[in-house]
């Protein structure tokens, strides 16, 4: 059983594996957070003001606002409390979220910056070579879903950390629903092995 | 021939059941153990185009267990030679008004067999559907959703546990105005339903091309050959890189097997057939063209033959 002169095949058994040099590194896409500025706030007021806002209250009860850097999206709701979107770090999060807390308080309203929270983390990755869904499917778990004639992808769900993972047959994949970074990368490096030992040949 | 305790003999011994006199008799001795058994095979046989008042049946349907009363129904029948408006008087109204605590159960099992009978189902589905859809409804949770597809989600799901899965295309051709969208989410709301009332035990295979095949072909009257070549060809496809739903594959190796025999079917039959747009199987064609030599079998078609196709 020599295979001194074969390539090194990665496999879950091939130490290089857990070396993170040789795999690929999942790209955070999108962050989602959310804020409570603890004072209700008037709508109509701030699409006013402010610029790069629109508040149509037909079809939505909140306002959009839009910055530029970092570039993200805000939803403020009347309560006071808005969804920030659009961040590609935690850190950026933050700091749109304070600069909507600014735009705000500027604007003459009363803002305290609590329970600041990032409520989800996208991210993607590319393994680098086609897999086959339907030889994983098969390998199955109550993780999986695969359902060609309704979704492309097959739609793993991790118990730790909990995330979604969409796996797509071109190899690449979209990691979801992650409340920290660590978590986005220790999700994919617990499918890494998995995803890399159902390739296509061919 | 069955084993009981006979009291003479003391002793097991071999019974004899005889069903002309509905005894049951000792085969050592004699003794007729028990008596008047009552035979619950049916009285009558029924055909499909006998009807009329002449119905001799006078014990109703098979128990239904999923019913809350085993089905039972007594109803207050309209006597011979009266008009219509007998029923909806005193008598009528009384049968009415006893509010039926399954009727919404009856009139989904109703719709479960109306859609199955259109596709031509088995019982087997049927029922098993029925109990989906029992068990889904058990948890009051699934009240606002839209009932049609919730059923064709049961039917579906049904198919599909049996092995003879059908495509959502189909279910939606024969679940009255429930979108393929719908029938999706609702399967998936169903799935969990069961998983969380069941710990996780909903057996589901993932759907193959080769399930769909031989209905497809039948559907297209494809000769015998054809049908083995194409069942053959979908299974090696499936190694390769195509990046397609597995029911358009089916109809593009469907195209191709049937631009190579005598009687090329139109991409329109096809489309048909298989509920594939013909967009979809002309851009499927061109996913499969290159590997065209390796995926169809060497006894049905020659190189020369697999030349003469149309390159897309």
């Amino acid at each position: 059983m020599a295979d001194t002169d074969q390539v090194m095949e990665p496999s879950i058994d091939n130490p290089f594996i857990s070396s993170p040099a040789l795999h690929p590194r999942p790209t955070l896409q999108n962050v989602v957070s959310t804020v409570n500025f603890g004072c209700t706030l008037d709508l109509k007021a701030i699409v006013r003001h402010a610029r790069n806002t629109e508040y149509n209250p037909k079809r939505f009860a909140a306002a959009m606002m839009r910055i530029r850097e970092p570039k993200t999206t805000a939803l403020i709701f009347s309560s006071g409390k808005i969804v920030c979107t659009g961040a590609k770090t935690e850190k950026q999060s933050l700091t749109a979220a304070r600069k909507y807390a600014r735009i705000i308080q500027k604007l003459g309203f009363d803002i305290t910056f609590n329970d600041f929270k990032i409520q989800n983390i996208v991210a993607s990755c590319d393994v680098g070579c086609p897999l086959s869904l339907v030889r994983m499917s098969t390998f199955h778990g109550e993780f999986l879903v695969y359902e060609p004639e309704l979704f492309p992808g097959l739609i793993y769900r991790m118990k730790k950390p909990k995330v979604a993972i969409l796996v797509f047959p071109s190899g690449k994949i979209v990691i979801a629903g992650a409340q920290k970074t660590d978590e986005i990368f220790e999700a994919f490096k617990n499918i890494y092995p998995v995803l890399m030992s159902f390739r296509k040949t061919k | 021939m069955a084993d009981a305790f006979c009291s003479d003999c003391k002793r097991h011994t071999e019974v004899v059941f005889d069903h002309s006199a509905g005894d049951t008799v000792c085969s050592e001795c004699g003794l007729v153990l028990e008596s008047h058994s009552i035979d619950e095979t049916s009285e009558w046989r029924t055909f499909a185009n006998e009807s009329g008042d002449n119905d001799p049946v006078r014990v109703g349907g098979p128990t239904n267990p999923l019913l809350a009363d085993g089905g039972l129904s007594t109803v207050i029948a309209k006597p011979n030679g009266a008009s219509g408006e007998f029923l909806s008087s005193s008598l009528g109204r009384w049968q009415n008004r006893g509010s039926n605590p399954d009727r919404g159960l009856i009139l989904a099992f109703k719709t479960i067999a109306t859609m199955s009978d259109r596709l031509g189902l088995v019982a087997t589905i049927k029922d098993r559907a029925n109990e989906i859809y029992k068990k889904v409804e058990d948890q009051k949770s699934s009240r606002g959703r839209n009932q049609d597809a919730l059923l064709a989600a049961c039917l579906y799901i049904a198919c599909r546990q049996e092995d003879k899965p059908r495509t959502v295309k189909e279910i939606c051709s024969v679940a009255n105005g429930a979108t393929k969208k719908e029938i999706g989410r609702a399967k998936e709301y169903i799935v969990k339903q069961l998983g969380l009332e069941t710990g996780q035990s909903v057996e589901m295979g993932t759907i193959h091309a080769g399930d769909f095949m031989r209905r497809f072909c039948s559907n297209l009257g494809m000769n015998n050959q054809a049908v083995k070549a194409a069942q053959e060809a979908v299974q090696k496809s499936e190694e390769f890189d195509i990046r397609r739903s597995p029911i358009s594959i089916a109809a593009a190796v469907i195209y191709i097997i049937t631009q190579l025999s005598d009687d090329k079917k139109p991409l329109r039959d096809i489309s048909v057939a298989t509920g594939v747009a013909e967009g979809t199987i002309r851009n499927s064609y061109k996913d499969l063209y290159p590997h065209v030599s390796k995926i169809i079998p060497n006894w049905y078609a020659k190189e020369e033959d697999l030349k003469n196709l149309i390159s897309p």
